[in-house]
């Protein structure tokens, strides 16, 4: 069996650079030898002496990185507070994108509700995964490859402004996630546990079942996406003017189907309009559809003036 | 009173430079790792033998040291010498290690430079 001292030369040797290898193992064993026979001159036994001074010495691998001057952090201090920002950065919105995007395409692609939001969570994790991945990965070697890139130094132009007081209240996020929430679990419910019956008895739902199938899976997956840019709102503290267009985007995007299915008369469940001689007269579905875009006029003109004002005064 | 855990790691702070001061001092005469090692404990310059074998190395790869293989013994052994530059550098570092002792005493005795 090869010694201790043998076996701590070959883990540290392993480690350091082949050319002065040689050299390094000559020279790292004339010094253990020395300071064993130091030990051993004061008394203490051979084998003791030996398990001492390794002991002392550390972990070879702390000691082969000494010697060839590496690095023992995957990423320094001169890279840490850019790999920090970078990756805040693109996890803040790169992953909810993706799996809304997914979410939405496999929704329109005809997927049920449950299978288009399960992939778009799906989606969202890998995407935040790869990305803390990737982006450590290529700071791990930059790290190592050139440790004197030139990055920009901070300058006084980079402060952050103090935030202002915050415009938004927690109230205020929390009512409106609730009615985001309310009217997404309402989709299902008006599905399942529609309060109008038909002449046996059997439930009806008030939206054409056939929906499911395009065009409801897209709405719950807007209005989640709602209640995601809630939360990023309240995070922000104040209103900007890309939330402002973020939010009139969200709100196109739910009221531009419902009026479009409404004027194609394809929103509200047939069974329904048949059960309901009020519906069935041409002019009433009419005036139902004009209150609704009426409705969705309303509501974005005054979300975008809220926020727009809100934002006015902020910036 | 200060936990012994923060005056350590100020101490560290202090001694950190010196070991390379000193180990050129010392090598003014040729000497081996365990031997520097040895005189720099006698001398009040306690050094972790990992920390000191590879210091030598890289002064050496700095042309601080020059080093000569000694093979007349028992076992070879690698003599470390401070060079020229090392010489020059040296005297640079103790002339600032003593405009930081004068300050330090000036700052103490609260004399206005």
């Amino acid at each position: 069996m090869s010694s201790l001292t043998d076996r701590y030369l070959a883990a540290t040797l392993r480690a350091v650079p082949t050319p002065r290898r040689e050299e390094i193992a000559t020279e790292l064993r004339g010094s253990i030898e020395d300071m064993i026979e130091g030990r051993t001159g004061a008394g203490q036994d051979a084998a003791t002496a030996e398990r001492e001074v390794l002991n002392e010495l550390g972990n070879p691998d702390r000691l082969a990185a000494r010697y060839a001057d590496r690095r023992l952090q995957l990423i320094g201090p001169t890279y840490y507070l850019h790999w920090r920002r970078l990756l805040r950065l693109l996890l803040s919105f790169v992953p909810a994108l993706v799996g809304t995007l997914v979410g939405l395409a496999r929704a329109a692609a005809g997927d049920g509700p449950t299978t288009a939001i399960t992939s778009g969570f799906t989606t969202a994790f890998d995407v935040a995964i790869q990305i803390a991945f990737w982006v450590t990965l290529v700071f791990a070697i930059v790290e190592r490859v050139d440790p004197s890139l030139k990055l920009p130094a901070w300058t006084v132009d980079q402060l952050p402004e103090v935030p202002a007081k915050r415009d938004m209240t927690l109230t205020d996020i929390a009512a409106s996630v609730a009615l985001l929430l309310f009217t997404a679990a309402f989709l299902p419910w008006q599905h399942f546990w529609s309060w109008v019956k038909d002449t046996d008895g059997e439930r009806i739902p008030l939206l054409d079942p056939v929906l499911w199938r395009s065009w409801l899976p897209v709405l719950i997956a807007v209005l989640l996406a709602g209640v995601v840019f809630e939360l990023v709102r309240y995070r922000v503290g104040r209103w900007t003017w890309p939330l402002v267009a973020v939010k009139a985007a969200l709100d196109l995007a739910f009221s531009v189907p419902v009026v479009w299915l409404l004027v194609d008369d394809r929103l509200l469940n047939p069974a329904l309009v048949e059960r309901f001689a009020w519906l069935q007269d041409e002019g009433n579905r009419q005036s139902i559809t004009v209150i609704a875009i009426i409705t969705a006029v309303v509501v974005l003109v005054w979300d975008l003036i809220d926020s727009g004002v809100k934002a006015r005064r902020a910036g | 009173m200060v936990s012994d855990d923060i005056l350590r790691t100020h101490l560290q702070e202090l001694r950190r430079g010196t070991v390379v001061v000193a180990s050129l001092v010392a090598l003014r005469q040729p000497g081996y790792g365990y031997a520097l090692l040895q005189r720099l404990t006698d001398h009040g310059f306690p050094v972790d033998a990992n920390t000191l074998y590879p210091l030598l190395r890289r002064l050496e790869e700095q042309g601080l040291l020059t080093s000569e293989w000694n093979t007349e013994e028992r076992r070879p052994r690698k003599f470390y010498r401070t060079s020229e530059d090392g010489e020059t550098v040296l005297r640079l570092l103790l002339t600032d290690l003593a405009a930081v002792q004068k300050s330090l005493t000036g700052l103490i005795e609260g004399v206005d430079r």
